[in-house]
């Protein structure tokens, strides 16, 4: 019995540890062309899961919601590029992490003085009640989250490796001066870059609102944790983030079982800290991160 | 097909390329000679926008084109195989290939339909490839890696073709095949300005040269001329 409750909590807590995945997917996607990543990400995701509540509050039925609420998020992932990243990068600067911050804290704001301050749930039309799998109680919200990571990495992977725009996307992460030899717009390629950032950390906010609540805050701690999963797992192994994702969902489940729920967020600092002491670029992790 | 004038070209405040002046014409091979340092190399980025030109004009098929942008320059029929190959060690070989033909394929589907025949032709010219298509391109040895950053550049079907140093850090045996290759580009009918450092070779294979040293333009001519001329003699032929 106790070893079921143990298993219970670690497969909750990795389903979870999937959306963690999903937005360190997202920064790197941005990474592999352009070599930096929206230190407001987080916002991003708490904007384009506010703005879905909007569409659903507006009477939108959910299958419409959920693209509605990934297009805000491409939008939004264009105009962080080019409002802080393209100009910065084109200086051969460093500007861009100010600057993403900045407009973060500016999504921030602006997330308070439209939706106010509160946490508020996230209709969904996917039910709560368990089942039950050996023993183990699985919601169907719960699985929805790990069917909508997979469905939408495995679309943007299938993006990459089948058609020739992937094919560019992938040069250019290998040797941008190379790729805009071959008549590849290297701006073009981070645009896009920065387009899939934004929709895949959107359906991050659209698939984990029902669960966490929705509200300016939601983010925070989230992206932090997506942050650890995108290091330790290195910012170049996609395969990678979805392991160290499901292994930190455990890890902080079990943890937060244990030693109480006020030491939830230890482990993931804790994995990111030892990470970047004995393996600075990641568990997966080919590409050296250039630390800032 | 390919004119330069005047150009003047460097990094930061430095200035590498002194008012450089060049032409190749449509179907000739043009070799650029001179000592490490010369400026070869600069001169080839500052064609094809990889260094933005200080002054001077670079005319492609009598468009100006030297304000553009290194992928704008691509598209509009200038294929640069840079120093060190720079082929995308990550992606296949076949991928390689088909993204030399990134600018004339349909970005989604179906690309691979359009680019068969050009790939076909490719294979024919470097059989090897052939055998490691769908092998990592980084894997290659470094002689493969050559053929295919040639093979890569030919895909684009380009009016000019820039090849900088392809024998570089190769076995002199394979560095014979690269000419052997260059050779029979030539018979296609290719539009080729060449940078080499075994300058006897490229004087064999060019029809005009031009000889660099210190970031200026210091003799030009026919190979049979500078075969002739005692600086390149003690210079470069030794």
């Amino acid at each position: 019995m106790y070893t079921l409750l143990i298993v219970q909590l670690a497969v909750s807590g990795a389903l979870m540890g999937m959306v963690y995945a999903l937005i360190a997917y997202g920064f790197q996607l941005t990474f592999a062309t352009s070599k930096s990543i929206n230190f407001g990400q987080g916002e991003l995701v708490m904007l384009s899961a506010l703005f879905s509540l909007t569409l659903i509050d507006s009477g939108l039925p959910y299958w419409l919601v959920v693209p509605g609420g990934m297009l805000f998020g491409v939008i939004l992932g264009l105009f962080v590029e080019r409002a802080a990243v393209r100009l910065s990068l084109e200086q051969k600067g460093e500007g861009w992490i100010l600057l993403t911050i900045i407009l973060g804290l500016l999504g921030f704001s602006a997330a308070e003085n439209i939706w106010g301050r509160d946490d508020r749930p996230f209709p969904t039309p996917i039910p709560s009640d368990p089942l039950h799998f050996f023993g183990i109680d699985v919601t169907p919200l719960e699985l929805s989250v790990a069917i909508g990571v997979l469905t939408v990495m495995g679309l943007v992977e299938l993006f990459k490796r089948k058609t020739l725009l992937g094919k560019a996307f992938e040069a250019v992460s290998a040797d941008r001066d190379a790729a805009q030899l071959m008549g590849i717009s290297a701006t073009r390629t981070i645009q896009l870059s920065y387009g899939l950032s934004g929709l895949v950390a959107a359906m991050a906010g659209i698939l984990v609102a029902p669960i966490t609540t929705v509200g300016p805050t939601m983010a925070s701690v989230l992206i932090l944790k997506a942050f650890s999963v995108a290091v330790v797992a290195g910012l170049d192994s996609g395969f990678g983030v979805v392991l160290i994702g499901l292994f930190l969902g455990a890890l902080e489940s079990l943890t937060s079982f244990y030693l109480g729920s006020g030491w939830r967020e230890a482990p993931g600092l804790v994995l990111l800290i030892l990470a970047l002491a004995v393996r600075p670029n990641g568990v997966f992790g080919k590409a050296s991160i250039r630390k800032v | 097909m390919l004119t330069v004038e005047n150009l003047h070209a460097g990094y930061g405040t430095s200035e590498v390329l002194v008012d450089i002046s060049l032409e190749v014409k449509a179907g000739s091979v043009v070799a650029l000679i001179g000592a490490n340092g010369a400026g070869k190399t600069t001169t080839m980025r500052a064609i094809s926008g990889m260094l933005k030109p200080n002054r001077g004009r670079v005319l492609l098929d009598g468009r100006l084109v030297q304000e553009f942008d290194a992928s704008r320059i691509a598209r509009l029929g200038l294929a640069h195989s840079p120093e060190g190959r720079k082929v995308f060690g990550p992606l296949s070989v076949e991928d390689n290939l088909l993204l030399g033909a990134y600018s004339r394929l349909p970005r989604f589907f179906g690309f691979r339909a359009r680019a068969a025949a050009d790939l076909e032709g490719v294979y024919a010219l470097f059989p090897r490839l052939k055998e490691r298509r769908l092998q990592a391109a980084g894997t290659l040895s470094g002689g493969e890696q050559q053929m295919l950053a040639i093979g890569r550049a030919l895909m684009s079907k380009p009016k000019v073709m820039l090849l900088d140093e392809p024998s570089m850090g190769l076995a002199p045996i394979i560095v014979q095949e690269v000419f052997s290759t260059i050779r029979r580009l030539k018979e296609t009918g290719i539009t080729l300005l060449l940078v080499e450092q075994f300058a006897k070779s490229a004087l064999e294979v060019a029809d005009y040269a031009y000889v660099m040293d210190r970031g200026r333009i210091v003799i030009e001519g026919t190979p049979a001329h500078l075969r002739e001329d005692e600086r390149v003699l003690a210079a470069y032929l030794g």
